[in-house]
């Protein structure tokens, strides 16, 4: 995951040819198990959240072709459960996260028809809450991390009429505190992580221009080391690649100069996913 | 350089067997922590018991374990390596008959240094499947229970750590047709999670488990649960992980009481109204002593919108509940005030 945070961070600067694709994509290839799943290192475990950092990995370098597609997504359509959710590896764990996952890998590689997308949808849609947001199960909090992948699962199925855009719009829109910064649960502190997912919500729903878009870019920017480059989750803490990649991604959302704009659905750059979708 | 780095590794070696002797002299170790040396000496002075245990590394008394933060990035380091060479053998020879005895022990060894692993790591994902997997093959209620020692003792240090409880849940779910205590656990869990949320406020992980154990637990423990969140709520109001746990709660309820009016168990609404008009009025008492908090108004508005749904929707269809609803629109007021 740590590669897809750098290596997107990186495309969306338009400098990825900073690292050597060939070293990269050998070390990924060596991160899949036989199952078809892909581990976050090698020797570990496969699991839904390193394989689809894998896949979005290749889409970047253009290398898709390198893998083999059905069996990524037999591995992937073998973790759906009979109520359509679905689980994160073989030891069961389920979580709308893992639904999202799912969803968005199978749609890189154009193979959503290996899983059942409708009752994959309705299970989304039953972890909806009376607040407009999604929970990780049917009655978990909100959260907006969670929303982020339930929306955009529902955006890439092309099922948004589940949200009620308004309400969660609201919800999420009050996210905004004082110093501009979005925090991702009601009562939190701002982090510059939220800056990408609950803006890029805001985005598959129709109501970014509900938050100040200008105190968010200030933000953000306040959030930035300008001694080594990183960003960190708010002013003066400590830099990291998670926060770095949110932090760029939120700004290319916000459509900041010099950046490649992001699909905010697929969290991969527009280019890419066009190259995805339509040039076969 | 060479000889340095071999002697580096050999003494990453002793710690970590020294680390692993400490766990396996003292099972009953229920908190950990990483500490700064310097804070050993203030630690003593607290204790209650005999030393059990101190040196430069490590300090443990009262079940209680302390690390050094000198000697975490070795000890790391030597557990990784210890671990994943262990398995790499287990899934190289485990599945030689146990009679010559070298697989089980393989098995052991590899079970011994994914606990030292995951107490400096808590979210190292393939050390906690190794651990399933062991635990499953064997189905033993004594080491499911062992399994839920140990994610409370990661918890102990790391109360965010999301595979930690994810390992609750999938042993749980594990012992869930086989044990009778299930209701027990049920309510030690929820236990757990409050005195977690205590010292980790706004925890996600550990609510959301608390609520993922309400489908677990009768109606009379749901009610219980209610009734205990109430005081812990009342003196957390941003919390709002608490809040949403009590709507959880609330939701269950209402469930099992449509349930029953669809059933014709049940023709009335009054339980389900003082519940409601209770929650509204303690809310109210809190919204005014606290001025301004988020968490307070997103309760409220699931009360209000709840209360409309139910009680003035669902109500009035059948003649039964015509006595109800009638003093109930009287009260709707309330939120027009």
């Amino acid at each position: 995951m740590g590669a897809y945070w750098g290596l997107t961070t990186l495309d969306l600067l338009g400098k990825l040819d900073a690292l050597d694709s060939n070293e990269v994509i050998q070390w990924i290839m060596k991160c899949q198990h036989e199952s078809g799943g892909f581990a976050g290192n090698i020797g570990h475990d496969p699991h839904l959240l390193y394989t689809l950092s894998a896949v979005q990995v290749l889409a970047l370098f253009d290398k898709l072709n390198v893998l083999d597609a059905d069996k990524v997504a037999n591995y992937i359509s073998g973790l759906q459960n009979e109520d359509g959710s679905f689980s994160g590896d073989e030891w069961g764990e389920v979580d709308s996260r893992f639904s999202y996952l799912a969803i968005c890998c199978l749609s890189i590689l154009h193979r959503l028809d290996k899983m059942n997308v409708e009752k994959a949808v309705n299970y989304i849609a039953s972890c909806k809450n009376v607040d407009g947001g999604f929970g990780c199960t049917p009655g978990g909090e909100s959260h907006a991390g969670q929303i982020f992948c339930c929306v955009g699962a529902l955006a890439i199925t092309g099922s948004l009429h589940h949200v009620d855009k308004d309400l969660l719009g609201w919800w999420l829109c009050e996210r905004q505190v004082k110093s501009g910064g979005l925090n991702g649960r009601p009562e939190k502190l701002p982090d510059v992580c939220y800056s990408w997912w609950v803006l890029s919500s805001l985005i598959m729903i129709d109501r970014v221009h509900w938050i100040n878009k200008d105190k968010l870019v200030k933000f953000i920017l306040n959030c930035q080391d300008t001694e080594n480059g990183g960003i960190s989750d708010r002013p003066e803490d400590a830099v990291d690649v998670f926060h770095t990649y949110f932090g760029v991604a939120g700004l290319s959302l916000l459509e900041y100069p010099g950046l490649k704009a992001i699909d905010p659905a697929h969290a991969l750059p527009v280019d890419v996913v066009n190259r995805i979708f339509f040039q076969k | 350089m060479r000889e340095e780095s071999m002697i580096s590794k050999g003494n990453s070696l002793n710690l970590l067997d020294e680390f692993e002797l400490i766990l396996e002299s003292d099972p009953l170790i229920d908190e950990v922590g990483f500490i700064h040396p310097s804070q050993f000496v203030t630690l003593n002075k607290e204790a209650t018991s005999s030393l059990k245990h101190e040196d430069a590394n490590f300090w443990s008394r009262d079940h209680k374990l302390a690390i050094s933060t000198d000697v975490l990035l070795p000890l790391y380091k030597a557990a990784k390596d210890a671990f994943m060479h262990a398995i790499s053998q287990y899934k190289r020879h485990g599945n030689l008959s146990d009679a010559s005895g070298y697989a089980s022990n393989l098995e052991s060894e590899a079970m011994k240094h994914s606990k030292a692993l995951l107490l400096l790591s808590c979210d190292f994902g393939t050390a906690w499947n190794f651990r399933k997997l062991i635990v499953s093959k064997k189905q033993k209620i004594m080491l499911f229970l062992d399994e839920l020692l140990l994610s409370a003792l990661v918890l102990s240090n790391s109360p965010k750590s999301e595979k930690a409880w994810c390992h609750r849940r999938w042993v749980i779910k594990m012992i869930a047709g086989k044990c009778s205590t299930l209701q027990d656990i049920a309510g030690k869990e929820s236990e757990l999670v409050e005195k977690i949320a205590e010292r980790s406020k706004m925890n996600y992980r550990a609510w959301n488990h608390r609520c993922w154990l309400v489908s677990y637990m009768t109606t009379e423990q749901v009610l219980h649960e209610l009734k205990k969140s109430r005081n812990w709520a009342g003196l957390h109001v941003a919390d709002n992980s608490c809040f949403h746990y009590r709507t959880r709660l609330m939701l269950r309820i209402m469930e099992e009481h449509c349930h029953k009016l669809e059933d014709g168990t049940s023709d009335e609404n009054n339980e389900i109204y003082q519940i409601w008009q209770e929650e509204l009025d303690w809310n109210e008492a809190l919204i005014k002593r606290y001025v301004g908090r988020e968490a307070l108004w997103l309760h409220r508005r699931f009360l209000s919108l709840s209360w409309i749904r139910h009680f003035t929707t669902t109500l009035g269809d059948t003649s039964n509940y015509r006595a109800c609803k009638s003093s109930i629109n009287g009260d709707i007021s309330i939120f027009h005030g």
